[in-house]
């Protein structure tokens, strides 16, 4: 009966844990399934974590730095 | 299937792209739609730099106070860089310009000198502005002069972008990126978004976030580039409260807004904004969303930003 309610217990703490986190992340952008590709991005407190994108980078935005013409 | 045809050149002062979604065999018609891009960008750099002596914006500014005839670019730019400064609250004012030349950004970028900068004693924002459209003309309140960089950038974005769509109706979408400020709009070859990476300002080489586009705009504003003076202690955004180099603001602040030039006055705002003062200015404006990273600690995200990755960044209270 012991065992029964420990599954029972961790199963709910599982879907917990799942509903804290869906409702707490930013909405996903459903991407194409071709040419995958893997990036360095930094997350938490300036941590880096590599990232599977399943599309290619089109452009990059950052403050437009002069060129010489 | 479709696939990414690409052009890169330089102009209006940085490095220009330009994309377009179409059949492999649609040779004729992509070709002509790059071409059509890098055209109107050179189109726009002739009526808005305010570095091309021979410019409409240059010939303006020389007028002192005399009605000029302008092209209709730069009608169109300075109508909508009057309707910004209006719709900030004066926060974003093209008629920084005498402020910007006396700090010493008074050339294009690659050929200023170091010296000490001066601060313009008598200039004041929000100087006026006329307009004739039916007559082709402007005129500015004398001693008052315009610079249109940012919002120039993303106007013309937007016009080149239209330009090269506008060439054929088998292109399935497009991007224009004009140094940063990106527009984009249809189908990416892989028939999802646009994705455009955040570089960090902190880490070159580095992306900070991705965003996902189906159409609108997107710029990067910021204290991180540009810097000039001695030991490169200044940089060109302009407090149009003070007439000096703003203090308050972030490190940069990237914007995503319905086109490229509205999302280069928000970023030009928010880059002179501290963090309160951000969240309030895009949470009342629903239809923008930006990434703000503050001079110290992780980047801010406001608004309902369209971030591919989850949990990158610290999402505003």
């Amino acid at each position: 009966m012991q065992r029964i309610w420990v599954v029972v217990l961790s199963v709910w703490a599982m879907l917990a844990i799942v509903a804290v986190l869906a409702w707490s992340s930013h909405p996903m952008v459903s991407l194409p399934t071709s040419a995958a590709q893997t990036m360095v991005v930094k997350g938490h407190g300036g941590k880096q974590r590599l990232v599977v994108l399943k599309a290619p980078i089109h452009a990059t935005t950052a403050t437009s730095a002069a060129v010489n013409r | 299937m479709s696939v990414l045809h690409r052009t890169e050149w330089r102009a209006v002062g940085t490095n220009c792209a330009a994309a377009v979604t179409a059949d492999p065999d649609d040779e004729r018609e992509v070709s002509w739609a790059l071409g059509a891009a890098r055209e109107e960008v050179a189109a726009c750099e002739g009526e808005l730099s305010r570095f091309d002596p021979a410019s409409d914006l240059s010939r303006l500014n020389a007028a002192d106070g005399r009605w000029t005839p302008v092209g209709r670019r730069l009608l169109e730019a300075l109508d909508l860089a009057l309707r910004a400064r209006e719709e900030t609250g004066g926060r974003f004012d093209p008629t920084v310009l005498p402020a910007l030349a006396a700090a010493g950004y008074d050339r294009s970028f690659e050929l200023l000198e170091e010296r000490e900068a001066r601060w313009a004693d008598d200039w004041r924002a929000g100087t006026a502005i006329e307009l004739d459209v039916r007559n082709g003309c402007a005129r500015l309140e004398p001693g008052s002069s315009v610079d249109l960089g940012g919002i120039g950038k993303g106007y013309a974005a937007g016009c080149a972008l239209e330009a090269m769509l506008g060439v054929s109706q088998t292109l399935a979408g497009g991007l224009v990126d004009l140094g940063g400020d990106v527009a984009v709009r249809g189908e990416s070859p892989e028939g999802g978004p646009w994705l455009v990476a955040v570089a960090d300002p902190r880490r070159a080489g580095e992306t900070l976030a991705v965003l996902a586009l189906d159409s609108g705009g997107v710029a990067t504003s910021g204290r991180d580039a540009r810097r000039f003076g001695p030991a490169r202690s200044l940089h060109h955004l302009i407090d149009p409260e003070t007439g000096e180099p703003a203090l308050a603001g972030p490190l940069t602040v990237t914007v995503v807004a319905p086109d490229p030039a509205a999302a280069e006055v928000h970023a030009t705002t928010l880059a002179i904004a501290g963090l309160g003062e951000a969240e309030a200015h895009v949470s009342s404006r629903p239809r923008i969303s930006a990434l703000y990273v503050p001079q110290a600690g992780p980047a801010v995200t406001l608004g309902a930003l369209p971030v591919v990755s989850q949990r990158l960044v610290v999402r505003a209270a």
